[in-house]
């Protein structure tokens, strides 16, 4: 059982909250391996995806992982809804929540909407992106991710490299990879950064020279120009000389180090076109696609222990 | 007549004569308090000794049944005893939101919510719609407050439709009424443009409200730039955007010589340059709003509307700075910021929300509370931020409690406390920070031109 309703922050969940999706994730995973991908877990549940801000592939992952545990699943689009015609935000949940449904799957780009919508429904809500506070599904399955590779978190050194300031998922990452017990820093420039860093006790550098070799995990964030009113960044040279992973950098990783990216790649700006196309060993390093497929397990991990706790 | 006793504009209760019985009268300032009934004739304190004399006391009866309100239907009679007596307030920053947003607040919901808030006199901010940046408009507010006999301070725009492009008729304004200048909620980009009106302010020698924010640091921010604006992801507002303008602004004042106030200071930084401003002989003021004093960045961990205000909240070491500033004397006055908000633009996610919040009613009790209660303020210290700097700021006599002065003041209960909940506002709108706080002290009522203008049943 979780101890907790909502998955709104990464930080609401304990370690046992998080040991226990990750045990499902496992279950679920073997899953997804079978010929009949489905389990009958929730059926006659019913789960309303409330995407105000577009997304595609964490729209699809819990859309997957709702039909592989058998729960009837509605997508709800900002841009097919009446919030088009002018709906404010209050009322549009209060027509949702007279629907009469089991659990909100919620992404909005405003910060904080998520307590909002929590206080004015009282239905279960699972956060999948609000703005630039949080993205705790990511983080999960990133931890999944790391724990398929490595075993166990305890001193892994994992290194969250680029745009900071406009990332909810390394928040969320940050958060949840220091509470599993892994030494985190951020490799960032100052104007890709918050002003202050205290709460979440992180290390930070400036250069991804700085920890290449040493880093057990290097976590490449997606430069997010939508969020981003002028460039914030002098130029991708500079970028690529200070920030990017290129094949050389690639190489000079320790052995049994892992990359992974939140999806989807600006090629030739986080990661060098060389890189992504890399082969064999080096290829192996590369966790991008697999954190994908890990999303729908520890996706259906969340689901299924949200709907049937309490 | 309403429940919660409010007696304004009751005709039954406009006597000729006035008792308030065992007033303990305590000023701002240095002054000994006295102990004395106050009696009030057509509006003037006619006399003020211990023991005056009111015929049978039998012969009273008490209104709405209370006890301590009384009248022979000749005169009126309140019993103050356990209360403090003193001269009534100035909330030199209010949004009175007529014209043009009168579903928010208007002129006469405006004064009554000042009344129960302890105030007599008030500034408006010009940022109405139509901007009050012309004569018109400013005959107009002042016309509409003397037919309710309540003194209503018109701040007129600096900048024609508060676009910070083009000077307003400084002249004009003044001679019809304005008592201020002021873009507030806006600020004036263009220092060039800044100086020439503080060049011009100097001509007329009128008084300049300042509200200090540099766009750059501030757009598309929705909270204080810091601890609290990282682990929310929110869009930050740095103090730097305060700070750079008041920096700015102190160094034109030198030059020009003008008289500039900065209004609702939120940040440690900028308190640090009046200071210097002030050692250095520049004409600057300043108040604090008491939202800023009682509540910090923090308080928007769960993304409550009524936090978000411009400037915004800043962090606990900025709050400490606001209270030892003002009692180091570099904050001279405490100001509402009084900005009443309909409930959408309220009841939203924390981005599309309004900024501001209610605050004239709340204003005394919030403030006592903080500074009184919690950081041991001495009372007639206190006092002088609501009742005796804001007047002198704007070159306007306070009111004092004596012989052949008209009746101008309040009685206080300091012990009473209040959950304050949305029912206990006059205002027209409910945007205010401190529903569902405890606060300590009460206004039980308002003396305002002579005549009762607000009494707690």
């Amino acid at each position: 059982m979780l101890s907790v309703k909502n998955v709104i922050d990464i930080a609401d969940l304990s370690v046992d909250d998080i040991n226990l999706i990750l045990e499902n994730a496992d279950t679920f995973n073997e899953v997804l391996e079978r010929d009949l991908k489905k389990v009958p877990a929730l059926r006659g549940k019913t789960i309303l995806n409330l995407f105000f801000e577009s997304s595609t592939r964490t729209r699809i992952s819990f859309e997957l992982a709702a039909k592989r545990l058998n729960a009837d699943l509605i997508n709800f689009t900002a841009s097919s809804s009446s919030m088009k015609k002018g709906e404010s935000i209050i009322d549009t949940i209060k027509t949702i929540q007279s629907m009469i449904v089991d659990l909100l799957i919620v992404r909005h780009s405003d910060s904080g909407v998520m307590d909002f919508i929590s206080r004015n429904t009282g239905l279960p809500i699972i956060n999948a992106g609000d703005g630039k506070h949080q993205h705790p599904t990511q983080a999960l399955l990133d931890l999944y991710t790391i724990k398929k590779a490595f075993g166990d978190f305890k001193g892994l050194k994992v290194s969250i490299v680029g745009d900071i300031i406009n990332s909810r998922v390394a928040r969320s990452d940050m958060l949840l990879f220091k509470k599993m017990g892994m030494d985190v820093t951020l490799v960032s420039s100052s104007m890709l950064l918050p002003e202050n860093l205290d709460y979440f006790g992180v290390n930070v550098r400036n250069n991804i020279d700085d920890i290449i070799e040493t880093a057990d995990v290097i976590y490449m964030l997606r430069m997010q120009l939508e969020r981003q009113e002028r460039k914030y960044y002098p130029s991708i040279n500079e970028y690529n000389r200070f920030l990017s992973l290129d094949f050389k950098r690639l190489q000079s990783m320790k052995e049994g180090a892992i990359v992974m990216h939140p999806g989807p790649v600006n090629r030739g700006t986080e990661i060098s076109e060389a890189v992504m196309n890399s082969e064999d060993t080096m290829k192996q390093k590369i966790k991008i696609n697999e954190q994908v497929r890990n999303g729908v397990a520890a996706r259906m991990a969340l689901i299924y222990l949200i709907l049937t706790t309490g | 007549m309403d429940d919660k006793g409010f007696l304004y504009n009751e005709k039954h209760l406009e006597f000729k004569n006035l008792v308030i019985k065992n007033a303990r009268i305590i000023c701002p300032g240095p002054i000994p308090e006295i102990q004395a009934d106050i009696e009030i004739e057509n509006g003037i304190i006619k006399s003020m000794v211990s023991d005056l004399p009111i015929g049978d006391i039998a012969q009273y009866s008490p209104i709405h049944g209370n006890e301590k309100i009384k009248t022979n239907n000749r005169r009126v009679l309140i019993d103050a005893k356990g209360m403090v007596v003193c001269p009534s307030f100035m909330d030199m920053h209010v949004h009175l939101r007529e014209p043009g947003n009168e579903d928010e607040e208007d002129i006469e919901s405006g004064i009554t919510a000042a009344l129960h808030g302890g105030i007599t006199s008030i500034c408006c901010m010009p940022n109405t719609k139509p901007p009050v940046d012309n004569q018109y408009l400013v005959k107009y507010i002042l016309q509409a407050s003397v037919k309710k006999g309540f003194k209503v301070y018109p701040v007129a725009a600096m900048t024609k439709k508060l676009e910070g492009a083009e000077l307003t008729e400084f002249g004009l304004l003044k001679e019809c009424g304005a008592a201020a200048f002021s873009d507030d909620g806006f600020c004036v980009q263009d220092a060039k443009l800044m100086y020439e009106i503080m060049r011009y302010a100097k001509q007329f020698d009128v008084l300049l409200i300042l509200h200090e924010e540099d766009y750059n640091f501030s757009k598309s921010g929705i909270m204080h730039e810091g601890y609290f604006s990282a682990k929310l992801g929110l869009e930050g507002i740095s103090s730097l955007s305060e700070t750079v303008m008041v920096a700015r602004d102190i160094m034109l004042a030198k030059k020009t010589k003008a008289r500039i106030h900065f209004t609702h200071v939120s940040s440690m930084d900028c308190l640090e340059l009046i200071r210097m401003a002030k050692e250095d002989g520049v004409s600057v003021t300043c108040d604090v709003t008491p939202h800023h004093l009682c509540f910090d960045d923090e308080c928007l961990e769960h993304y409550g509307t009524n936090f978000k205000v411009n400037p915004p909240l800043r962090s606990k070491e900025d709050r400490e700075a606001l209270a030892e500033a003002l009692n180091s004397g570099v904050i001279d006055a405490i100001a509402s910021d009084h900005a009443p908000h309909i409930e959408y633009e309220k009841n939203t996610t924390l981005k599309e929300a309004a900024f501001g919040v209610t605050g004239m009613e709340t204003l005394f009790a919030a403030t006592y509370s903080e500074l009184v209660i919690n950081r041991k303020f001495s009372f007639q210290k206190y006092l002088s931020f609501l009742a005796q700097a804001p007047y002198k700021i704007l070159g306007l006599k306070s009111p004092e409690i004596k012989p052949g002065n008209t009746a101008e003041f309040v009685i206080l209960d300091l012990k009473k406390e209040n959950l304050i909940s949305r029912d206990f506002f006059f205002s027209k709108s409910l945007n205010s920070p401190f529903i569902g706080q405890k606060l300590t002290g009460e206004v039980m009522c308002t003396i305002n031109n002579g005549k009762i203008g607000y009494l707690k049943i």
